[in-house]
């Protein structure tokens, strides 16, 4: 086999994208939708909690992702999403340069679950300060460890240990300065939407980041955040010339607006309620679907 | 294809877009039948054509296109975007889906096997992962590293790793690599005379290369050592066993442990508690394994830290303020009693290289002695090696289709337990601030062999 190109990233196949494990189990599309962006919000916040850089929280939402895809993934009859989303953590800062231990992420997620979803405020999970009021007790952090290490190895397994993941924040930053903007007063500005766009496809229904590669994303990310801030780039079809052909361009654009509105109407469909992330509370969910439709 | 995410207002967009882009493209169909039209009519008209190469970004000013005749048209049209290509992923294979052939090895942190696989018949090397049974860290770091690292590290003297197994047992995990006939420690152990000079070049050069590789890739293997390194019957090297392997950290992360490599490849600087190293110490253990390859057997052969130390000492000289300014800065070169000027006593400054390794060329020595440098920033780089004269000097290393066939004992017959020792275990081993270099120097006397006590307070 090849040296893998460091800019790549294994990409989910068809068959992967067509059929996920939990619609074998019959949950609807709807509500899986709903339970991966939370979890993928859910994931994001637990790694502020922990003090871990984007790039490592990022990682972990990719991890998150790409379990739940395939006939052969996980399913949300056998796995909630929280536990999956902690086993994603605890796995990616294993490997990276800023381990956790397990009993962080088990009472990081224990406040987590105290807070109302969907309301994560980042400014506010970087300020709150009253950890010791959630620390689990003994017997239940060994339980949770427990289920932690399990969910872990389940992950391994079906993604066949494939955790590579690249990002591309630092490509969109190169990016940048190949097409000369930070002499523009105004690039900070660019650079700083660009990377929130970049932050935004990690939680899109549309699994960008399992479906395209960094440069295009990159690529995208720009291209949007010029027109947002009204910055002049080339007036030629400069995304070619990083790798990304205009089809491509149209597409992820399109996704990344794409998710604000996908982002309101869960908070008006799930309003004052919680969006089930353990096995359980998808199984109450669903009784109350069907006792709605009777 | 319709996106079955997307809201119905952002379906409208694409789709408008879509037709947009039929039409562009329609357009542009239609201009370069056009240009073909003229291109022939032109080629006729003149003999002599020249073709712009000019790559085009625009399609806006078409008049010059014109100018440019049918070439830069096509180049357009046939402008080829890099793909990126980095496969899937899929669930584990089972291991039912081969067949133990016979036992290797067993290594610090798994099993070896030699296997069939059932469906291919492809001889491969199984490595079954020891899972800690206390269940403190989940699945053991080691071998994620070390798996992490082998799919990243694609190189011909890199042995590859084909897939990851998983057993009826949950906690069953087998790595499913490329099998070689030797490793270069068993090998040596077996054969009456060291490698030719020829085919330790070759051998060296093979795995600097690997190391190069690595080292530009921000991974540090960082267990060197003759019994990690695989030789096909063919002279094909490469480096297994990542188990101890990292990558390079990031500047602000906390530093990576001390405690690494097997002690006689252990550099002096990790000898001497040093918190911050690189690439240089794989440098040293490829010094060590140079060494062993012109001795046939391991160079420094230390009882523990302390005896190491002296060994090194015996064979570089002290360090002085002079070779390695950093020296005394670091955490256990307090305890050493070597004086600030050794010049006054009898302690030796200079390196013992020469003297031990009679047969070797001048540039042999030059190369060996800067790997063997005590001052870390000395040592040359994986890519420095590559380029040193020793390698062009005569004799030539010996092409790999040339080298002698040895009986492999990992692939007909169970191999004696390594006698070498292992890389050091998280925890296993005293911290190195409390083991006590006092007694090495303490007489001011020359340095001994060995012979040292380890003390710990």
């Amino acid at each position: 086999m090849q040296q893998p190109s460091p800019l790549a990233n294994p990409l989910a196949t068809v068959a992967q994208l067509r059929e996920t494990g939990s619609q074998i189990d019959n949950i609807p599309r709807d509500l899986e939708d709903s339970v991966r962006f939370a979890g993928a919000q859910l994931t994001q916040a637990a790694g502020i909690l922990l003090r871990l850089p984007q790039e490592v929280i990022a990682q972990a939402i990719i991890v998150f992702a790409r379990f739940w895809l395939g006939p052969e993934g996980g399913s949300l009859a056998e796995f909630g999403a929280r536990q999956v989303s902690a086993a994603s953590i605890y796995l990616t800062t294993k490997l990276s340069a800023y381990p956790k231990s397990p009993r962080s992420i088990v009472n990081v997620y224990a406040y987590l679950d105290s807070i109302p979803f969907p309301s994560f405020e980042t400014d506010v999970l970087r300020t709150e300060n009253k950890a010791e009021e959630y620390y689990v007790s003994e017997g239940t952090y060994q339980t949770r460890k427990l289920d932690l290490f399990e969910t872990e190895q389940r992950i391994l397994k079906v993604l066949g240990f494939q955790l590579q993941v690249s990002l591309p924040y630092a490509l969109c930053i190169t990016y940048l300065q190949a097409l000369d903007v930070f002499s523009h007063p105004r690039a900070s500005e660019l650079a700083k939407r660009a990377t929130a766009h970049l932050n935004t496809a990690l939680l899109s229904p549309q699994l960008m980041y399992l479906t395209h590669q960094p440069p295009s994303l990159a690529t995208a990310a720009i291209y949007l955040a010029a027109k947002e801030t009204g910055i002049k780039l080339p007036d030629v079809e400069w995304w070619e010339v990083f790798d990304t052909d205009r089809e491509e361009l149209g597409f992820l654009v399109v996704a990344l607006l794409s998710v604000e509105s996908f982002a309101k109407e869960e908070q008006k469909v799930w309003q004052g309620k919680k969006v089930p992330m353990t096995v359980e509370a998808v199984e109450a969910e669903l009784k109350r679907r069907h006792a709605s439709q009777d | 294809m319709s996106s079955r995410w997307a809201d119905s207002e952002a379906d409208a967009a694409e789709a408008k877009r879509r037709k947009k882009e039929k039409e562009e493209k329609k357009r542009l169909k239609l201009q370069k039948q056009q240009a073909e039209q003229e291109a022939a009519v032109r080629a006729a008209q003149q003999a002599e054509s020249r073709p712009s190469k000019r790559r085009r970004l625009s399609n806006d000013d078409e008049e010059e296109e014109g100018k440019n005749g049918p070439s830069s048209k096509e180049n357009e049209s046939q402008r080829k975007l890099l793909r990126f290509e980095a496969g899937s992923w899929a669930p584990c294979r089972h291991t039912s889906n081969f067949e133990t052939l016979n036992h290797i090895e067993e290594g610090s942190y798994g099993w070896v096997s030699r296997a069939k696989d059932i469906t291919t018949g492809q001889v491969v090397a199984l490595k079954k992962i020891k899972m800690d049974t206390h269940h403190q860290d989940g699945f053991p770091i080691t071998a994620m590293r070390e798996i992490a690292i082998l799919q990243r590290a694609r190189h011909t003297n890199i042995v590859s790793l084909h897939e990851i197994l998983t057993g009826s047992a949950s906690d069953e995990v087998v790595l499913v690599m490329e099998f070689l006939e030797h490793d270069l420690k068993t090998l040596q152990e077996d054969m009456p005379e060291p490698f030719l000079a020829s085919e330790t070049k070759t051998l060296l050069r093979q795995l600097t290369s690997a190391l190069s590789f690595l080292h530009s890739n921000f991974i540090l293997h960082r267990d060197l050592k003759t019994s990690n390194i695989l030789l096909s019957n063919r002279g094909h090297l490469k480096i297994a066993d990542f188990g101890m392997a990292r990558y390079i950290p990031p500047p602000h992360a906390p530093p990576p442990t001390q405690l690494v490599v097997t002690l006689w490849y252990r550099a002096p600087e990790l000898l001497l508690g040093t918190e911050t190293y690189s690439t240089e110490i794989d440098m040293w253990s490829l010094g060590c394994i140079f060494g062993e390859l012109l001795l046939k057997s391991p160079l420094l052969q230390g009882k523990n830290e302390v005896d190491e130390l002296a060994l090194i000492f015996a064979l570089c000289g002290v360090p002085t303020d002079k070779t390695w300014p950093g020296f005394w800065r670091l955490p256990n070169s307090k305890s050493l009693k070597i004086p600030r000027d050794p010049s006054s006593s009898s302690l030796k400054t200079s390196s013992q290289i020469r003297s031990k390794f009679p047969s070797l060329t001048t540039e042999g020595v030059s190369l060996l002695s800067s790997l063997l440098s005590l001052n870390p920033d000395r040592r040359p780089s994986a890519d420095e090696v590559l380029r040193h004269p020793y390698f062009s000097e005569a004799p030539k290393p010996k092409p790999m289709e040339l080298f002698p066939t040895f009986p492999s004992k990992a692939g007909q017959e169970r191999r004696r337990r390594a006698v070498s020792p292992n890389a050091p275990k998280r925890g296993e081993a005293p911290g190195m601030g409390d083991v006590d270099f006092s007694g090495l120097f303490g007489e001011g006397e020359g340095v001994k062999g060995s012979g040292f006590q380890l003390r710990v307070v």
